[in-house]
């Protein structure tokens, strides 16, 4: 059975990126618009793996990430950060919230593949 | 959302005109409300188009990787077919139609990544426009902080009148606006 990813983002064109690309390397993937769409999908049912922008609308990734480390089924499900924010300063905020990992976009559809298969279960 | 407001679906970039308006006391207000609306309207625009054609490169995008998939099918099905024969010239020409296939393939890829750009302005948009509503507000700050006494206000007017000649000059130099495009379709074509 196919693993389920949640994608996280504001932008229609990113999602789609994400959506394609990730369909092609055989995962299933659910698209969520904001943080808190996302939280609404991730209470209904459990993903495999969290994939998120940090800057949206209504509730931000951060927000999101903190939001999910909460509910007992998301503690160890890994978080991926899919931002253009590149400090050290949001890495760490990041981390310390409980992110799996951080990727700047632009992303390359390979390496996001490649990470993925890193640290799904 | 209010009627002035003009708030994109997929970035919730806000063009509003609010903080313009509340420029209305100030002693800036003839030039600043039309500049920086011009600005505000700019930028909006961009967004817009940037959007736009992002849109629609993705639509071409997976048009193009679905002609890619069926194409790699049939060379498959073709191959099959002509492998019991051994049939040595089709079966190097299915083997070239791979290679192309493979570096289609390759390309798509490195377009996914350059596809992402319209995510970028747009946040850069957004940025933008915040800095120019942050302008505005000190513009405000400055005005309103000037008139404690008729000398503080004489060196306020004195700044003011400055930033007006300023912005007249600025709208002057770039009264003629080359693009008027709101959307990516196609452009008219005139015969004359």
């Amino acid at each position: 059975m196919a693993k389920t990813i949640l994608a996280v983002d504001d932008s229609v064109s990113i999602r789609q990126m994400v959506a394609f690309t990730l369909k092609s390397a055989g995962y299933e993937v659910i698209e969520a618009v904001d943080g808190q769409d996302a939280l609404d999908k991730a209470r209904q049912r459990t993903f495999n793996l969290v994939l998120t922008d940090i800057n949206m609308p209504r509730m931000d990734g951060l927000k999101l990430l903190e939001s999910l480390r909460k509910i007992s089924q998301y503690q160890a499900v890994p978080i991926l950060m899919l931002t253009t924010e590149s400090t050290d300063e949001m890495k760490a905020k990041g981390r310390s919230a409980g992110a799996t990992g951080w990727l700047v976009k632009p992303f390359n559809p390979g390496s996001l593949v490649e990470v993925i298969k890193k640290v799904i279960k | 959302m209010t009627d002035d407001q003009d708030i994109h679906p997929e970035s919730g970039f806000c063009v509003s005109d609010n903080s313009l308006n509340e420029l209305s006391d100030c002693i800036l207000s003839d030039e600043s409300d039309e500049f920086f609306l011009e600005i505000k309207k700019d930028l909006n625009q961009i967004e817009r188009l940037v959007s736009d054609a992002v849109n629609n490169l993705v639509i071409n995008f997976k048009f193009i990787s679905q002609l890619t998939k069926s194409h790699h099918e049939m060379v498959m099905a073709i191959e099959t077919l002509a492998v019991p024969n051994q049939n040595e010239p089709i079966l190097e020409l299915l083997r070239r139609q791979m290679l192309i296939a493979d570096k289609i393939e390759h390309e798509l890829e490195g377009a996914i990544t350059s596809l992402q750009f319209g995510d970028l302005v747009t946040q850069l948009l957004a940025h933008t426009s915040n800095q120019l509503d942050m302008f505005v507000r000190v513009l405000q700050r400055i005005d309103s902080h000037g008139k404690n006494s008729p000398a503080e206000e004489k060196s306020v007017m004195d700044v003011t009148q400055k930033i007006s000649e300023a912005m007249r000059t600025a709208q002057s130099r770039t009264k003629r606006k080359t693009v008027v495009q709101q959307a990516m379709h196609n452009g008219e074509i005139e015969l004359f």
